[in-house]
């Protein structure tokens, strides 16, 4: 039997600190908040997705998905910019930007030798789960500037086969 | 990402030019009469990814003197190796602060010690 580590809880909170303190947050004035267990309805709908896949020892997807709000909000916080001169390039940049730093960060915590791919980000309303071949290894929902935000690790249905994540 | 990074070295003094790739940055690099200082490198671009671009830029006669910084969120040992031994000459985490990036171009001499960005 195979064993291969996995991604926590813990470490994409960690993550998720670091890069809010970073790139979203650097004053300290509006943290994330985490907001409890994950409701599996708010981890599948949202206005921006965007991810990172991971190929190679591991196999899976690493997903920040939030509102069009908060989306709005970190373009801004992160391409030093004024809310309302947010256009929509600035969001697919900054989320895909975001994605690229959780995911590398969250591909750090895997056995190697794995790759990443580019940031892929979708836009619209009520964006559903597409990667349904995956189960989640874990999940941050959290609170920014009163919006929902979710960082999710996703995994290979197929990966898990003969494997024990620990 | 390259905004901020364009405002850190900006503070800094710098002026900066931006490619959106890896590929762009080389022909970019390869048609500017000046070289520039410092090169700061993403490893996760399309076309011509940072690792390749570094090893392109230290293959050119013309750039090969650049300073080399790769910017980039993978941290793991065996990837920083990777890195400079394709030539980089530091290596930056992602996230970042403003702070660790201008303690990291003081160590390579591009600015002052204890300058703020």
């Amino acid at each position: 039997m195979t064993v291969h580590l996995a991604p926590t809880i813990e470490d994409l909170s960690e993550i998720a600190e670091q890069v809010w303190s970073s790139y979203l947050d650097p004053e300290g004035e509006a943290p994330l908040f985490p907001v409890g267990p994950p409701d599996p309805d708010a981890v599948v709908h949202g206005d921006v997705c965007a991810s990172v896949s991971i190929s190679g020892a591991w196999h899976g997807h690493i997903v920040v998905s939030c509102s069009a709000v908060a989306a709005r909000y970190a373009a801004a916080a992160l391409l030093q910019m004024e809310v309302g001169e947010v256009m929509p390039d600035d969001i697919t940049d900054a989320l895909g930007e975001l994605a690229n730093v959780v995911g590398g960060n969250v591909k750090s915590t895997l056995p190697s030798v794995c790759t990443m791919s580019l940031p892929h980000v979708v836009v619209g309303s009520g964006v559903t789960n597409g990667w349904p071949l995956t189960v989640p290894v874990c999940e941050l929902v959290a609170n920014w500037r009163d919006e929902l935000v979710v960082l999710r690790v996703l995994r290979s249905k197929s990966d898990l086969a003969g494997t024990t994540d620990q | 990402m390259r905004l901020i990074l364009r405002r850190i070295v900006g503070q800094l003094g710098f002026d900066a030019v931006e490619a959106e790739d890896g590929q762009a940055a080389l022909d970019l690099l390869r048609s500017s009469e000046e070289v520039p200082d410092l090169a700061l490198i993403d490893w996760n671009m399309p076309r011509m990814n940072g690792l390749e671009l570094v090893g392109a830029i230290r293959a050119d006669s013309h750039l090969r003197h650049m300073t080399l910084v790769m910017v980039t969120t993978e941290g793991e040992q065996s990837q920083i190796v990777r890195a400079l031994a394709a030539g980089a000459h530091e290596y930056v985490i992602k996230p970042f602060t403003a702070g660790a990036m201008v303690e990291k171009l003081a160590l390579l001499g591009l600015v002052p010690s204890g300058v703020q960005a």
